[in-house]
């Protein structure tokens, strides 16, 4: 029996460079160039002072736990073989406001508390799509 | 502020089909049995209609289909809206202007859906709809609302403490209320254990967090305040409606930290102008029936809508407060939760009951002052609400 086919982002003529950036493990947020702000999801105006002007930043690839579920059944096909799986809300350790979504990879959610910190692992789901999980980060040496 | 749509229009009448698990016809169908019985309880007729008014997702009959269907050749002002739960007392606000600016004088609202039959909300299958912060979600899984309302659930716990018991408080509560509402599909009382003894969906919700997926419709008459006068039914009028307070669902981060916070809804932004235009404030209200798609709805709604401290949701859930001759009650009629999920528009419909003295076993004795609230505004942007106030 074949796996099915994993479930493709929707992407737009905003975020089909992000998603580029992540299939080259490159996670990244835009950085306005008129004002600083760091923004995600990619769009082309700045929310703060509507520059249009922006450059891609690499994030530190790290965050805290703001947030999970644990889903017990398949809301889709794709995910039947899947459940239960764990999926996170990270806001990101390069500024505040900057939240992301992925699995939880390398540990179960007993393992999850608020501001856990973790780190973003890339998965390449086929070869054409690389998604961004996320395992809880190695302890400090 | 809101000279004109203060108290400007009024809902003269209500009607229901039965909420079923499969109601066998068609949403157009549905939608019809509504109108018709909204219509027969203001004493009016399909002839009457000048406006016709209707939300939906690709999933229910539009207002161009519904009116032929009623013999109605010119339906007059109408309104199609895209969305779902977050817009669904837009639809009722609108009205009201269209009515306020005399665009129509008599327009039916309604919403009509096979939400088990057909259409289920969880999505079985369907490839998500748009684009937008859903592609950043959908690939990982989380595709469904009640997984996005349990990650928010769950940074509502992390931050203040709210508990499942709190949740199932709100899940208890509301069977409670629906054991008085013969409409309702579940009447049956639960405990708190039966509520943690229910199976995980997506935690921290269980099944008894849930709304029950529901074939049916409701439909409400709207006219002027003065006109409603001399209908058939004591009027209830339409003191305040407010939109927006919106972000795109808890991402990003604009001036002033628009999104940041997962723990706040934007009914906290619309909450002062639905109160302002109104001249009231929540300690005038009488009877609050709050969108509850899932329990935690229900507790970040109290907050946001200024009944108690941010943070204190669910200890003030827990606290009986929301009982009928408790201090707030809330989802007399036992809500998406034990009643049925009509998208919203059955908030609208009990809180006319309640404010005409007409809900029976469920009734909060008094009552004069109803908010109703639309989905608070994380899954499509912002939300909606009504104040109502009982006939003079």
């Amino acid at each position: 029996m074949t796996e099915p086919a994993p479930l493709r982002p929707g992407t737009d003529r905003d975020s089909a460079a992000w998603w580029e950036l992540v299939r080259r493990h490159r996670l990244a947020v835009q950085r306005c160039t008129g004002c600083a702000l760091l923004r995600f999801p990619a769009r082309e105006y700045c929310p703060a002072c509507r520059s249009r002007s922006w450059e891609w930043r690499d994030c530190a690839g790290t965050g805290r736990v703001a947030g999970w579920t644990v889903t017990h059944r398949a809301f889709h096909p794709a995910f039947a073989g899947q459940v239960p799986y764990t999926v996170l809300c990270v806001a990101l350790d390069d500024g505040p406001g900057l939240r992301c979504w992925g699995r939880l990879v390398g540990a179960g959610p007993d393992a999850l508390a608020a501001d856990l910190p973790v780190e973003a692992v890339f998965t390449d789901a086929e070869p054409s799509l690389t998604l961004v999980d996320w395992r809880p980060a190695a302890p400090p040496h | 502020m809101g000279g004109t749509l203060r108290d400007a229009a009024a809902v003269a009448g209500v009607g229901y089909t039965p909420f079923s698990k499969d109601s066998g016809v068609s949403t157009t169908t549905l939608a019809c049995e509504a109108i018709l019985a909204a219509l027969d309880d203001a004493g009016l007729g399909p002839e009457d209609i000048d406006g016709i008014a209707t939300h939906r997702v690709g999933d229910s009959s539009p207002p161009w289909a519904v009116a032929p269907a009623l013999g109605i050749e010119d339906q007059g002002w109408y309104l199609d809206q895209f969305g779902g739960g977050s817009v669904s007392h837009a639809v009722l606000g609108q009205a009201a202007m269209a009515v306020a600016a005399g665009v129509a004088e008599t327009v039916v609202c309604y919403r009509a859906i096979n939400a088990r039959s057909e259409f289920r909300m969880g999505g079985q299958g369907r490839p998500p709809a748009g684009a937008f912060d859903l592609q950043y979600q959908a690939p990982y899984g989380l595709i469904a609302p009640v997984q996005h309302y349990a990650l928010l659930a769950r940074a509502h716990m992390l931050a203040y403490g709210t508990s499942h018991e709190h949740l199932g408080a709100v899940a208890v509560g509301q069977r409670e209320k629906a054991a008085g509402n013969p409409r309702a599909l579940k009447r049956d009382p639960i405990t708190m254990r039966d509520y943690l003894a229910s199976r995980w969906i997506a935690e921290p919700f269980r099944l008894l967090d849930c709304c029950l997926e529901t074939d049916g419709a409701c439909a409400l008459v709207l006219t002027s305040a003065e006109r409603a006068r001399d209908l058939r039914r004591p009027p209830v009028n339409i003191t305040a409606a407010a939109w927006g307070g919106g972000h795109s669902s808890y991402s990003g981060a604009g001036p002033g930290g628009i999104g940041a916070d997962p723990t706040t809804s934007a009914a906290a932004r619309l909450a002062p102008r639905l109160y302002a235009m109104a001249g009231l404030g929540p300690a005038d209200v009488d009877v609050a029936e709050l969108y509850d798609c899932f329990t935690w709805t229900v507790l970040v709604q109290l907050e946001d809508y200024g009944f108690c401290a941010k943070g204190e949701g669910g200890p003030y859930a827990a606290s009986g407060a929301l009982r009928i001759g408790g201090e707030l009650p809330v989802n007399t009629h036992g809500g998406f939760l034990s009643e049925g999920y009509v998208h919203g528009i059955n908030h609208v419909a009990e809180a006319v009951q309640q404010l005409r003295g007409e809900a029976g076993g469920r009734q909060v004795p008094g009552a004069e002052v109803a908010l109703s609230t639309a989905q608070p505004g994380y899954v499509l942007a912002g939300t909606s609400a009504l104040l109502l106030t009982a006939p003079r």
